[in-house]
């Protein structure tokens, strides 16, 4: 035993040298984009254009005009409602048929899951073109709008995250014991008690996660917001390309920073929130299935 | 115990309602010459069978210059950062796996790139790779390793552009992958080899990377399944008029569909990327149910 600490004690000291250079270039290859990226922003229009890689005066009123320059207030506020009404809703709908998935045996259960799991090697422009069509079509026949309003756009992202808020769910669910239900379903509970007051609560970390991968689903995405929102719907995604587009005579490249760092903090703080929680899921489905 | 259905419905109408039945119909659109002009009486719209098909994928088709590129652009695209994102995200999940001062923070750190939304990580590249003021041209001038007003957002050197800005990007998903994977090897396995005297590198090879080889292969599946499936990236790097070597099929068929609006080539299209992406889609169905045996 000594003999063996003695040969290999020295190795870790020399290994862990090392480490930190590694983790050093990986930090540089993470962060110096990061930096551009806040250099740019608190740049002169002129400077920016220009590609100017130092930092004159610091223009931090960069982050004030980014909200007059364009509408990024009704951008914001478009992609906070329809993120949050997607994250919300997928993970209650998703809650109770996980609960099916997990508990129960019924036919073509497997054939359910697989195609969970299908929907999501689906392109999102193979979705995207048979619903714009019923979508114009269900508005030719019954003048009713979907294109350009909120919850078409919410409907929309449900493809891909009800699919997946319910294959996570399912598996979060069945890891909890099952004792407590048969518990109360002994006490008298029905099947809608046991779920509202047994289930939801210890599931709660899962619905978490579904609901923060729906809601950046929704957040991060431009295939679906560019073709089905209207001016008054429009969410960041398009919105932001405003900054560099004909309608002015320069490309505002220093507010489009400014503004790109300001929309992704809320993923960022809403992602690192759950991370522990993604990686063990990430375990929990991948290996146990 | 009866199975409670109603608890099933509220999911699997809305499924049925805006997944099967759309892609039903998308099968049958690229069966037809659906365009805006026949879009309002779709009823009408001309049948026109496999002609869409045959028009891309016969060589000598009028389309298959078009088709034909963007396969090659997706392919060459999804394969290549795949590749290029497995050392790198390994490597990290490595790092981060064993003792490390500030190990919590570098883990946080890492994620950043995932994280953004990838409009706003196009937005950042197509300024990085500005002809002239890009930061990009001036640094290859200042080393002198080539011209500063190098083309990267036109022209061969496109592709580039595009495989760094997604590296950048999505490495970390394959590390979230393997740092999962590693989490649930126990440490006495190590232990127990190291005492036996392996070296780092013999025991990364014949104990860590058959144990996380599952995870791995999963992740590999899932990464090519979503390069491929990549629209919003070379969309606001190169815009609706793309360089051919970007041209990648989910660009082509938006183009097709919302600007020419040829809705019945725009969803041929669509089938033949589903059907290339039937193979790691397949692979990955089957290992995402490792262990599955109810």
């Amino acid at each position: 035993m000594a003999v063996a600490a003695r040969t290999w004690r020295p190795q870790i000291r020399v290994a862990g040298w090392w480490r930190y250079v590694v983790a050093l270039v990986y930090l540089i290859f993470v962060l110096a984009p990061f930096a551009y990226m806040g250099l740019v922003a608190l740049q002169s229009d002129a400077a920016a254009g220009q590609g100017d890689l130092l930092l004159g005066q610091p223009h931090w009123d960069n982050f004030t005009r980014i909200w007059q320059t364009v509408d990024l207030g009704l951008y914001l506020r478009n992609s906070l409602i329809v993120a949050t009404s997607t994250g919300a809703i997928s993970s209650l709908l998703a809650l109770g048929a996980a609960y099916v998935v997990a508990r129960f045996r019924f036919p073509l259960r497997n054939l359910f899951r697989v195609s969970l799991l299908a929907t999501q090697t689906v392109p999102g422009i193979l979705l995207l073109l048979p619903l714009f069509v019923i979508y114009i079509i269900i508005q030719h026949s019954i003048e009713l709008h979907i294109v350009g309003t909120y919850w078409g756009l919410v409907l929309t992202y449900m493809t891909f995250a009800l699919p997946f808020a319910i294959w996570l769910l399912s598996v979060y669910v069945k890891s909890l014991p099952v004792e407590l239900e048969e518990q109360a379903i002994v006490d008298g509970a029905n099947r809608f008690q046991v779920i509202r007051h047994v289930t939801l609560p210890l599931a709660i970390p899962g619905i978490v996660v579904t609901f923060v991968f729906s809601f950046l689903l929704a957040w991060n995405d431009i295939l679906f917001a560019s073709v089905l929102t209207s001016p008054e719907t429009k969410t960041l995604g398009p919105g932001l390309q405003y900054y560099v587009s004909e309608s002015f005579s320069i490309p505002f490249w220093n507010l489009l920073m400014a503004a790109s760092l300001v929309v992704a903090v809320p993923a960022m703080i809403l992602f690192l929130i759950v991370q522990r929680y993604i990686v063990a899921g990430l375990a929990a489905g991948s290996v146990k299935g | 115990m009866p199975v409670p259905y109603w608890l099933l419905s509220p999911s699997v109408i809305p499924l049925v309602v805006i997944v099967f039945i759309p892609m039903a119909f998308a099968f049958y659109i690229s069966l037809t010459g659906l365009n805006q002009n026949t879009i309002g009486d779709w009823t009408h719209a001309p049948f026109v069978g496999l002609k869409h098909y045959l028009d891309g994928l016969d060589p000598r088709g009028p389309l298959a210059p078009s088709f034909y590129t963007s396969i090659k652009a997706s392919v060459v695209f999804s394969v290549l950062t795949t590749i290029l994102i497995l050392p790198i995200g390994v490597g990290a999940a490595l790092l981060l796996s064993g003792r490390l001062r500030g190990r919590t923070f570098m883990r946080a750190v890492m994620l950043l790139p995932y994280i953004i939304p990838t409009f706003v990580n196009g937005i950042l590249w197509r300024l990085v790779f500005m002809t002239n003021t890009g930061i990009a041209d001036q640094m290859m001038g200042a080393l002198h390793l080539g011209a500063r007003d190098t083309f990267w957002l036109i022209g061969p050197r496109s592709l580039w552009a595009l495989v760094l800005a997604d590296v950048w990007a999505s490495w970390p998903f394959i590390y979230l992958m393997a740092l999962a994977a590693l989490q649930t090897i126990p440490p006495d396995v190590h232990d127990a080899a190291r005492i036996d005297g392996a070296t780092p590198l013999r025991l990364f090879r014949l104990i860590t990377l058959p144990l996380i080889a599952p995870t791995l292969g999963l992740g590999i599946a899932l990464s090519t399944i979503n390069h491929f499936n990549n629209f919003a990236l070379p969309f606001v790097m190169f815009g609706p008029t793309p360089p051919d070597e970007v041209n990648v099929m989910p660009l082509n068929i938006y183009v097709n569909s919302f600007i020419t609006f040829n809705l019945g080539l725009g969803a041929a299209m669509s089938v033949v990327a589903l059907l290339i992406m039937l193979t790691p889609a397949v692979i990955y169905l089957r290992a995402a149910r490792i262990g599955d045996t109810d």
